[in-house]
């Protein structure tokens, strides 16, 4: 698959629908085409804890070290600086 | 300079999710604040060859993958002699209350293989469609559906779930059909 077509899908949702109801045959109405909100399923446990266990990390407290580097990259020229702040 | 300053803004935005996705990867938080630093860095070079209006998460996921299997092969050989002591020292986050059943989860993720791992992270949590998640790692579509498939099947057999193993790779397309969260 390439990178054109993956953009035109995800601008297309609903063209996109359809070639997975191709690919999918049994697939009813009312799915999402490519973006399952849920694709585990609300009932899986499996799907609960990662959800859980991902939703942690994300809101885990982001060092300062990457807007420090975001700082200094935006205010150095093209090349790359050495980005060890620490 | 405005398109610079909104460009680390995006990045800095997508810090949060992308170091979820290293610590998902790595297994280790020191060396996932290393994989989002070098991402957050090849970004910036590279930030020319970014289409505006396309996903800049899903090409910061891509960076980050890239990195992290360059640097698996470069450690290959430090990463399986020490890979039970990485396994037994997992990042547990200071604010888990409580939630042994995490601590298991945790564990279990990390026995997964690393394609099984990133497919069921990048559809399952990091939001993901199969097609940005294909094109993420380089695969088909199909063999996004079947890792996630294939994942989930492992982790309902290292945590004694029951209920999930009989899912074929079709299931989970199912299952979106018969979600009620599916308006």
């Amino acid at each position: 698959m390439t990178m054109t077509k993956v953009l035109s899908d995800l601008e297309d949702e609903a063209g996109n629908k359809e070639q997975m109801a191709h690919r999918n045959p049994e697939k009813r109405e009312g799915s999402r085409g490519s973006h399952p909100a849920e694709p585990m399923g609300t009932n899986s446990e499996i799907a609960r804890k990662l959800k859980q266990y991902y939703d942690e990390l994300v809101s885990d407290e982001v060092p300062d070290r990457f807007s420090q580097l975001l700082e200094a990259l935006e205010h150095q020229e093209p090349s790359r600086p050495d980005a060890n702040e620490d | 300079m405005s398109s610079a300053q909104s460009f680390r803004d995006g990045l800095l935005a997508a810090v949060p999710t992308l170091r979820a996705f290293a610590v998902s990867l790595a297994k280790n938080t020191d060396r996932a604040d290393d994989l989002v630093q070098e991402t957050l860095v090849k970004a910036w070079d590279k930030q020319d060859s970014f289409q505006q209006g396309t996903n800049l998460k899903a090409w910061l996921f891509t960076i980050l993958r890239n990195e992290f299997y360059s640097q698996m092969r470069k450690r290959k050989r430090e990463v399986e002699d020490s890979d039970g002591a990485i396994t037994a020292r997992l990042s547990v986050h200071p604010s888990q209350d409580g939630s042994s059943d995490l601590t298991d989860f945790r564990k279990a993720l990390a026995l997964l293989p690393e394609d099984q791992r990133e497919a069921i992270i990048l559809i399952g949590a990091s939001g993901f469609s199969y097609e940005e998640a294909a094109e993420i790692c380089g695969c088909a579509v199909g063999t996004i559906k079947s890792r996630v498939s294939r994942a989930r099947s492992r982790l309902a057999d290292i945590l004694g779930i029951e209920g999930e193993n009989d899912f074929g790779p079709d299931a989970i397309a199912v299952q979106v059909t018969n979600s009620p969260a599916v308006a």
